[in-house]
């Protein structure tokens, strides 16, 4: 497979063990070309602003993988102030929270946010991760 | 002479026996006081000892006795009634009065107390009851008071002089009466006798007063109204009850019923932080493995070592972080001594002194006010360890760090500040996220969120409190009271 499924995608984490195998899949699965990677939510939040100023299009990534719990600025945080300039990208961009909290109120909160497509527990598996890549290539 | 018998003729015509006290300190006791006991001057030593020794019933004793000192030293008339013995070994009941009707003619220099014969005999039962309630009073230790807005005076039964440790000719003052109430309590003395006198508010409450000696003690303070017929307010009686013991039970019971509901509190949290920063690590681990499993390349494979020794390191870190926390949950009890805060400051300086010279770190700390807490000695060194060299790492980059360390006593309660010129916490983003386990707030490779947290911990474990203020670019200050 020469072809990626996804141009570029956007991991958003502080956890740099997680960020690293899922760059591993990634690549081995060849799931998509170019990833960007943040540490925390203001990182990404900065790229993202400066995006909706200057519109360049393949700079958009399709997808981004969100963390809850990060430091200065948390996943809720970002959602939020995502949520509030989403519709200036003229992307349809999917967005899942992945995070290792198993608690029933973050779960409910993150997947009643009409930005989030759905909300994955860590682990997650090589399988899901497909999928998600898969779908959007269709 | 003449003039006493004058007097004692006017007073004995209407079958009234009273006593003459001369300003001399003499007494006289007129013939019908005696013969209404069946006595003769003969059979009797006229002094106040003889007849509280051996006439006067041990029920009335002490409410006499103190209604006599009163009227003696101050002019306090009263009315009481009490049983005397007659010489037949009865007793005899007898309403005894200071207040001449006007229609005797007395000598003026002396003071006289009537003695008037019970006409209708009051039922046993009643001076029973009084003994009862007397009995009550004392065991229950509840002594009854009266202000008199008209005479601007308060009057206390034996009891509530017993109460607050007064002697029992002591005349209680209603213009200082701040002064039976401890300083923390006398605006609440204050608020709640002034509705009751202003706006006829009943009370019921607990409050501290203060005895003679200067011991403070729980008091319930009960107070009605007392109104004349016209309705308006003439007076408060109430009662005091002393409540100490009972009430310190109460407050021990509730500081443990707070040191459990924090234990639980930091247990819960611990359950938390063991679920979320444990689980962490371990979906790393087993996404590895499942990276393992479905890599077909052996190089590949052998990438992941390098992952799992990560994973590994953090594990480790984490498990000991959570052990920290463990620790000081079961060191509570490790014993306290008296701890000098310059010594443990140079202690501490002694040990990061490189890191305070690198940053050109100025250190002033002032202990004058505060030398010495009673205090776990490690518990000390680490909270200043902490939270100097989180000062320093989040030095402002455009000066040097300077640390303001103080000690001293505000409101009773021991306290130590610790001010740096730091770059400073936005406390309205992270206010109450401060003091949590693996936050932090800033760039910094260093930061691993874990100082603030055993910080707060520690001082917790210990029954202290920690809060910030801060302000970004300008700096932060920890207070924390012991």
């Amino acid at each position: 497979m020469n072809t990626t499924l996804v141009n570029l995608a956007c991991i958003i984490d502080d956890d740099n063990i997680y960020v690293s195998l899922i760059k591993k899949i990634i690549k081995a699965k060849n799931l998509c070309s170019e990833l960007l990677i943040f540490n925390n939510g203001q990182q990404s939040m900065t790229y993202f602003e400066d995006l909706s100023n200057t519109l360049s299009n393949n700079e958009i990534p399709e997808i981004i993988f969100l963390d809850l719990n990060m430091p200065i600025m948390d996943g809720w945080e970002f959602l939020e102030k995502f949520s509030k300039i989403k519709d200036e990208l003229k992307k349809e961009i999917s967005l899942y929270v992945v995070s290792s909290s198993i608690n029933p109120s973050d779960m409910n909160r993150a997947k009643s946010s009409p930005t989030v497509k759905d909300y994955l527990v860590k682990p997650v598996h090589v399988k899901d991760l497909e999928t998600i890549f898969m779908r959007k290539a269709v | 002479m003449l003039l006493n018998q004058l007097n004692s003729k006017t007073v004995d015509d209407i079958d009234i026996g009273y006593w003459e006290l001369k300003d001399n300190e003499d007494m006289f006791w007129s013939e019908v006081f005696l013969s209404n006991l069946k006595y003769t001057e003969e059979g009797v030593k006229i002094s106040l000892d003889f007849f509280l020794n051996n006439l006067i019933h041990k029920v009335d004793y002490e409410l006499f006795k103190n209604n006599f000192f009163s009227f003696v030293k101050n002019g306090t008339d009263f009315r009481q009634s009490m049983l005397i013995k007659s010489s037949k070994g009865k007793y005899k009941e007898f309403v005894c009065n200071t207040t001449n009707n006007g229609t005797l003619k007395l000598n003026k220099d002396s003071k006289f107390i009537f003695f008037n014969k019970r006409k209708f005999k009051t039922s046993k039962k009643l001076t029973k009851n009084k003994f009862y309630y007397k009995e009550t009073a004392a065991m229950t230790k509840t002594g009854s008071w009266y202000i008199d807005f008209n005479k601007q005076k308060s009057y206390w039964d034996q009891q509530t002089r017993r109460i607050l440790g007064y002697p029992e000719d002591y005349l209680p003052s209603l213009k200082n009466s701040q002064k039976y109430y401890p300083l923390e309590y006398q605006e609440i003395a204050k608020k709640i006798f002034f509705e009751c006198a202003i706006d006829g508010k009943k009370f019921d409450t607990e409050i501290k007063m203060l005895s003679k000696n200067g011991h403070s003690f729980w008091v319930r303070a009960i107070g009605r109204p007392v109104f004349d017929i016209h309705k308006n307010i003439i007076g408060i009686r109430g009662v005091f009850q002393d409540i100490d013991i009972t009430k310190e039970k109460e407050l021990s019971l509730q500081r443990t019923s707070n040191i459990v509901a924090s234990q639980n509190k930091r247990l819960f949290n611990f359950a938390h932080i063991v679920s979320h920063n444990l689980r962490s690590h371990t979906s790393n681990l087993s996404l590895v493995s499942e990276l393992i499993s479905s890599f077909e390349d052996p190089e590949e494979k052998l990438s992941l070592l390098d992952n799992i020794k990560d994973i590994a390191k953090s594990l480790n870190d984490t498990i000991e972080h959570l052990n920290e926390v463990v620790t000081i949950q079961t060191s509570i009890n490790k014993s306290k001594s008296k701890v000098c805060f310059d010594d443990v400051l140079n202690q501490v300086i002694g040990s990061i002194g490189q890191i305070i010279a690198k940053e050109n770190t100025t250190i002033n700390a002032n202990f004058s006010k505060l030398e010495y807490i009673n205090y776990i000695p490690a518990y000390l060194e680490s909270i200043f360890l902490n939270l100097i060299t989180n000062a320093i790492k989040y030095r402002h980059p455009d000066r040097s760090p300077v640390i303001t360390i103080t000690s001293k006593i505000e409101n009773t309660k021991q306290i130590l500040e610790i001010s740096d010129n730091g770059v400073g916490i936005d406390m309205e983003k992270f206010g109450d996220k401060i003091f949590g386990m693996y936050k932090t707030f800033h760039y910094n490779k260093d930061a691993t969120g874990i100082g603030l947290f055993i910080t707060k911990n520690q001082i917790e474990a210990l029954n202290g409190s920690i809060s910030v203020s801060s302000k970004v670019n300008f700096g932060s200050t920890f207070k924390i009271q012991f």
